[in-house]
């Protein structure tokens, strides 16, 4: 057994305190539970007319005076980020790709390309289309495999105040144990996104992320490997997400994001078979966000963990939606390609907004949309169902 | 690398569906080569997720200006001409490794098939600038769709073929290669993948007695390069620029893959230029794009 983990703090991150809110009193449980963030709401509303004062006071003028809002949030395992807003993997890179126009050290977090214990070339091409308000990829998880990733950027990352977390894929637990155990207490490497998801490589990923029994057993066994943060990406490929996603959190994931791509497919232009050179791809985008709130809200109310949100984040009011849908952080992906620069943006928009709203962390605004009573709505039934 | 706000000067469209953009971008007209390429953020509205890739078609250092030639076929491009002048885009680039031109090289013949003489346009200022001689196949379908030779320099050979024979050479423009390839020195070319392949395959197997090869056998032959690196592209006889779908542009997300002999290649970063025998062309073969 390793004798001793080292904590992961990064830079000048607070300790998770509970906000201005005078609300729970400070616990040593290591992760923020969805019932203590939803107890913080009885904070003043905003708009509200007493809240006027501030807002008058404190308008964002020209000059950069950004009041100091607390940002940091403790995805558990002591996997502390300066802020919410993440890179989603896949659409970053290694984090170095566009180290020219970013400053990817105020990053939240990056979650670096899919990584397979084995190099892999992907799928054929083409591999990319646009789509309505989205684009469709099938990528097939090419990558150098997990020896030559941590080779070439390890070391980098090490020198990052970005903490960088490692998105694993695999074909079997077998694979998922291997690639965590030579991440496991390498510099430079913050964390685990555990891949269960991808729809777009025939054998393996996906199988896990759609079976209750495949995904907890994936999720325990990597857990017994690593004592690294794991997060497991769970799939909207699902009828309903939330035995699944309670599964995962009972076999010791510290927190889960939600959703990978959304399987889908376009055809050629002049409609002689399908576009893409492994015929499905996955669908990412603006188009997806609706099935990814949805997704956020039912998991919020079934789990304790910290949920990261993905999908379609193009501006604050996507942040906020999944904020009160019970996220704690957010992860932007297909964004990026049209506006690098726009999660930095993100990150100063979320710190005026709660600015404005006179909140000393952003913390209050999670989870503000979720019901009062949790699983009222599935208790009877009514919702709707694909 | 860098993200700029160019500014639209002149719109105009040259040929039937084709236009020609001028912009003023002071940063990327002083660091743009040939072959390489920007990629331009499209208008938010009607939910484009994606930025368009254009290949810079001419770049001025001295007055700060940089032109894409580009044919409307779907609602980016769409967008890009109903632009004004005063319009600002938002551009990322220079990208892309572009042609590398043999400094023994002479004689440069560049084959382009229609709009890709996008690809080749600054090639030629390049050459023209560097005291070399250059010939210009250019093919297209017919005599509506021929680029004018008011756009290029008078220095240039300028050679038409079209499909139809209604002007020029009565076919494909790769016909003509073999009129000219005992001339050059080196071969450039950008057009339709068939195209691309049947030079490709004109080469293939014969790249020892073509080209800057053959000078390098008189002096006694140059140092084994190996395959795929930068220095063995410089040698080729035959550099092709290649097209494929794009996400990020800049060799994060993976998308813009060609197949290469070495496996997978991103058309982004370790091209769009590519020497002719680093591309499994079998492979390749089902490649398009699809209008957007």
């Amino acid at each position: 057994m390793r004798a001793k983990k080292r904590v992961v703090t990064y830079g000048k991150a607070t300790p998770p305190s509970r906000g201005a809110s005078g609300g729970p009193a400070p616990s040593t449980r290591r992760t923020p539970t969805v019932r203590t963030i939803r107890s913080a709401i009885v904070e003043p509303r905003p708009g509200s007319p007493q809240r006027q004062p501030p807002t008058a006071v404190a308008p964002p003028v020209a000059g950069r005076t950004r009041p100091a809002v607390d940002l940091s949030i403790d995805l558990g395992r002591g996997l502390v980020l300066r802020n919410p807003i993440l890179v989603a993997s896949g659409t970053f890179g290694y984090g170095v790709e566009y180290a020219d126009v970013v400053d990817v050290d105020r990053l939240g977090a990056i979650c670096c390309k899919g990584t397979t214990l084995r190099p892999r070339q992907g799928n054929r091409p083409p591999r990319v289309t646009e789509t309505p308000a989205g684009m469709l990829n099938s990528i097939g998880l090419q990558n150098p495999g997990v020896d030559a990733v941590l080779d070439r950027y390890a070391t980098q990352w090490a020198g990052w105040h970005v903490p960088v977390i490692v998105n694993v894929a695999g074909e079997s637990i077998e694979d998922y144990v291997e690639v965590v155990q030579k991440l496991d207490l390498v510099p430079g490497i913050a964390g685990i996104e555990l891949n269960i998801s991808c729809p777009n490589v025939g054998k393996g990923g996906l199988q896990f992320a759609i079976d209750q029994e495949a995904a907890a057993a994936v999720t325990r066994a990597v857990r017994r490997a690593t004592e690294l943060p794991l997060i497991v990406k769970l799939s909207p490929n699902v009828a309903d997400i939330r035995p699944i996603a309670a599964a995962i959190a009972d076999a010791g994931a510290d927190a889960l994001s939600a959703v990978n791509t959304l399987s889908g497919m376009a055809l050629r232009a002049d409609r002689t078979g399908p576009f893409l050179g492994n015929t499905y791809g996955g669908l990412s985008g603006p188009a997806i966000k609706p099935v990814a709130l949805r997704i956020v809200y039912e998991v919020a109310q079934v789990v304790g963990i910290p949920i990261v949100a993905i999908g379609g984040v193009t501006g604050l009011d996507d942040v906020l939606d999944y904020l009160a849908a019970g996220a704690v952080a957010v992860q932007v992906g297909t964004a990026i390609f049209a506006d690098p620069t726009l999660p930095i943006r993100l990150i100063d928009q979320l710190a005026d907004e709660c600015g404005r709203r006179g909140l000393a962390s952003y913390r209050p605004l999670i989870g503000t949309a979720l019901p009062k009573r949790p699983n009222a709505a599935s208790a009877k039934g009514v919702e709707y169902r694909p | 690398m860098q993200l700029v706000d160019a500014e639209l000067q002149e719109s105009r469209q040259v040929l039937p569906g084709q236009w020609l953009q001028q912009y003023h971008a002071p940063a990327l007209a002083v660091s743009a080569r040939a072959g390489q390429f920007v990629h331009v953020r499209t208008g938010d509205w009607s939910g484009l997720v994606l930025r368009r890739p254009f290949t810079i078609n001419t770049a001025d250092p001295a007055t700060g200006a940089i032109s894409l030639h580009f044919r409307e076929v779907g609602r980016g491009t769409a967008w890009l001409t109903h632009l004004r002048p005063g319009d600002t885009v938002d551009m990322l680039g220079p990208l892309g490794q572009g042609f590398q031109v043999d400094p023994r090289s002479r004689h440069l013949l560049l084959v382009a098939g229609g709009l890709g003489i996008a690809d080749l346009r600054l090639l030629v200022d390049e050459a023209l600038r560097d005291g070399r001689q250059v010939v210009l196949l250019y093919g297209c379908r017919d005599a509506s769709e021929v680029y004018p030779s008011s756009l290029l320099p008078d220095e240039v050979e300028y050679v038409v073929a079209t499909d139809d024979g209604s002007v020029g050479h009565h076919g494909f423009v790769t016909d003509l290669v073999l009129d000219y390839e005992a001339w050059a020195d080196q071969a450039f070319a950008c057009g339709p993948l068939p195209m691309l392949r049947t030079l490709a395959g004109l080469v293939t197997g014969r790249k020892g007695r073509l080209g800057v090869a053959t000078l390098g056998r008189k002096r006694g032959g140059g140092r084994p390069v190996p395959p795929g690196s930068s220095a063995a592209r410089k040698k080729a006889f035959l550099q092709v620029a290649m097209e494929q779908t794009m996400g990020c542009a800049v060799g994060a997300c993976l998308g813009c893959v060609i197949w290469g002999v070495n496996g997978p290649q991103r058309v982004c970063r370790e091209g769009p230029v590519f020497a002719f025998d680093e591309i499994d062309w079998e492979a390749t073969a089902g490649v398009g794009t699809q209008a957007r």
